[in-house]
């Protein structure tokens, strides 16, 4: 085996120093009884990143005899590992799990929940077996180490909008729309708990690489109009008023108007990104990073009503 | 600052500055290709360097690989005779050479990035070239992708399509395309890209022209800065590619 001067230089280093072994990454998860049976374990407030492991969205847990209903699988199989543990743990296992949508912090960990049913719109499941391949790069990029053992695996059952038992808990499942083409949110009918995955944000900016705005202001209008004692968001804390319901379609309309304001002032994108979010949002877990990445996801939509027709091919 | 308009949108002044303002670390970005671009693509070996009247505008990472906003404005730097845009890794490196002429020299542009590295914009000035960059993260594929129009049995509609408006208070023009801007590395699609495109006054005389090479993103929007008297307008605009296909547009404020 050839040394090269660079490995002896390391090696050299490393005899000298008393450099601590870097720990294996681990989740800690801390979940809490928010409502009768019903568990959150909540995400971190940030964008993906390797402080975090990914472990950004909401996970909620409700408690059934026959094992936990686990509503978001977490965001690397070691997560959904994790989750898993504290289920079979603390819950008597569980009973079968859903993807509320197919952004990758949501169901990432579903090689954790295999061999239990894993219950998703048919527009997330076929979301996620068409981005699986992208999504996974992108991760192990970001997360490295974090993402060992993670191989995407999409939901194996499908759910349709409608009342449904699991473990005798009784849900009312909402098929919606708006954040991605597929967005589910339940309601535990024991607690009257919404559990409203990424249709709802809170204290953290939106995310919007699928997003379609008019469908997603139907959905905030459905969901702010129920008639719930308290809110699991996709991201921020559980709350007992409509607090997620206003603040995320303050966001989108916010947001909606920054695009178009630059758009019409004859703005660049790029000059539209680095301006940064609206000063009201600005202090929002994730930004002024999730504006950024809104923006070029946006920013089409909004440029097209501003540039007339002028010509074309001669 | 500068030509730049981030400060039209609320808080957009703060936000820029905390962006960075587009200025140039020259300690983080004499590096990559740059020795190579600059004897190549710039016919300089030597002489280099950064200025605050260069200013680059792009985002960190490419969200998009496919469409990475950027805009170069050297309206900073005096007598700019041509802006020079290359991306360090590209398998097209030169991506777009813009003579100004009588327009200010800024180019608001999108390009596609095939592998993370610096995106550079160099201006000659004086015989001196002033170059201003930023390093742009990504996942990459962008020049490789077949163009999502390609996805559609109808891509021909709209093709060649020119939107565009004026905005004589700031001098603004911002001239749009639809075209596929392929750039031949897709698997089965052959190269078909816009070539140039040049912009005339109502005298018919040119105003500025512009080099167009692979990497601009498809259906490419451009941003130019003219001058209050031509901002008025009417300009011209017209745009050919490797295929022969000529368009034409014309805007008034």
């Amino acid at each position: 085996m050839r040394v090269t001067r660079r490995q002896t230089l390391l090696g050299a280093a490393a005899a000298l120093l008393p450099v601590p072994a870097r720990a294996a990454p681990e989740y800690r998860l801390e979940p809490r009884q928010v409502a009768d049976g019903v568990w959150l374990i909540e995400g971190a407030q940030e964008s993906i990143a390797p402080a975090n492991g990914g472990a950004i969205c909401n996970v909620a847990m409700l408690e059934t005899p026959e094992g936990a209903v686990v509503v978001d699988t977490g965001g690397t199989l070691r997560h959904g590992a994790a989750l898993r543990a504290f289920a079979d743990g603390r819950l008597g296992g569980v009973a079968a799990s859903l993807n509320t949508h197919h952004h990758p912090d949501h169901w990432f960990g579903n090689g954790a929940f295999a061999d239990r049913p894993i219950q998703a719109l048919p527009g997330t499941t076929a979301a996620q077996k068409a981005g699986a391949q992208a999504l996974s790069d992108g991760l192990y990029r970001i997360l490295g180490s974090w993402m060992q053992g993670t191989a995407p695996l999409a939901a194996t059952a499908a759910v349709e909008g409608g009342d449904m038992t699991i473990g005798g808990r009784g849900l009312t499942v909402m098929a919606l729309s708006g954040h991605t083409g597929a967005d589910l949110a339940l309601i535990d009918q024991r607690t009257g708990t919404l559990i409203a995955g990424d249709l709802l944000f809170l204290d953290r900016a939106p995310s919007f690489p699928d997003a379609d705005l008019a469908a997603w202001r139907a959905a905030l209008a459905r969901l702010g109009g129920l008639p719930v004692s308290g809110t699991i968001p996709g991201h921020g804390p559980f709350h007992r008023d409509s607090r997620a319901v206003v603040q995320t379609l303050a966001y989108l309309d916010a947001f909606a108007a920054r695009m178009d304001a630059a758009a019409s002032l004859g703005l660049t994108p790029a000059e539209a990104l680095a301006a940064g979010p609206m000063p009201a949002f600005a202090h929002l877990g994730a930004n002024p990073a999730e504006y950024r990445r809104a923006t070029v996801q946006q920013w089409r939509a909004h440029e097209i009503s501003a540039l007339p027709v002028i010509g074309g091919s001669v | 600052m500068a030509a730049i308009l981030s400060h039209l949108l609320p808080g957009g002044e703060a936000g820029l500055a905390g962006f960075g303002g587009g200025l140039t670390r020259p300690d983080r970005l004499d590096s990559g290709m740059w020795d190579l671009h600059r004897a190549d693509l710039l016919g300089v070996p030597g002489v280099w360097r950064t200025d605050p009247g260069l200013r680059l505008l792009a985002p960190g990472n490419a969200e998009d690989a496919r469409h990475v906003p950027v805009l170069a404005d050297a309206t900073g730097l005096d007598r700019v005779e041509r802006m020079v845009v290359t991306i360090d890794y590209s398998p097209f490196p030169l991506a777009l050479v813009f003579h100004p002429g009588r327009a200010l020299p800024l180019l608001g542009f999108g390009v596609k990035y095939e592998i993370a590295g610096p995106i550079r914009a160099s201006a000659l000035t004086g015989g001196e070239w002033i170059m201003g960059g930023a390093f742009v993260d990504a996942m990459g594929g962008g020049c490789s992708a077949p163009a999502v129009t390609h996805a559609r049995p109808d891509w021909q509609d709209g093709f060649g399509e020119m939107r565009a408006r004026l905005w004589p208070e700031t001098g603004r023009l911002r001239v749009g395309i639809r075209h596929p801007m392929d750039t031949g590395l897709a698997d089965g699609v052959p190269a078909h890209h816009l070539t140039d495109l040049t912009l005339t006054d109502a005298a018919g005389a040119e105003i500025a022209r512009l080099e167009i090479h692979e990497p601009l993103e498809e259906n490419p929007v451009l941003t130019f800065l003219l001058p209050p008297d031509l901002a008025r307008g009417p300009v011209g605009i017209t745009a050919r590619d490797t295929s022969g296909f000529r368009f034409s547009g014309r805007v008034a404020a």
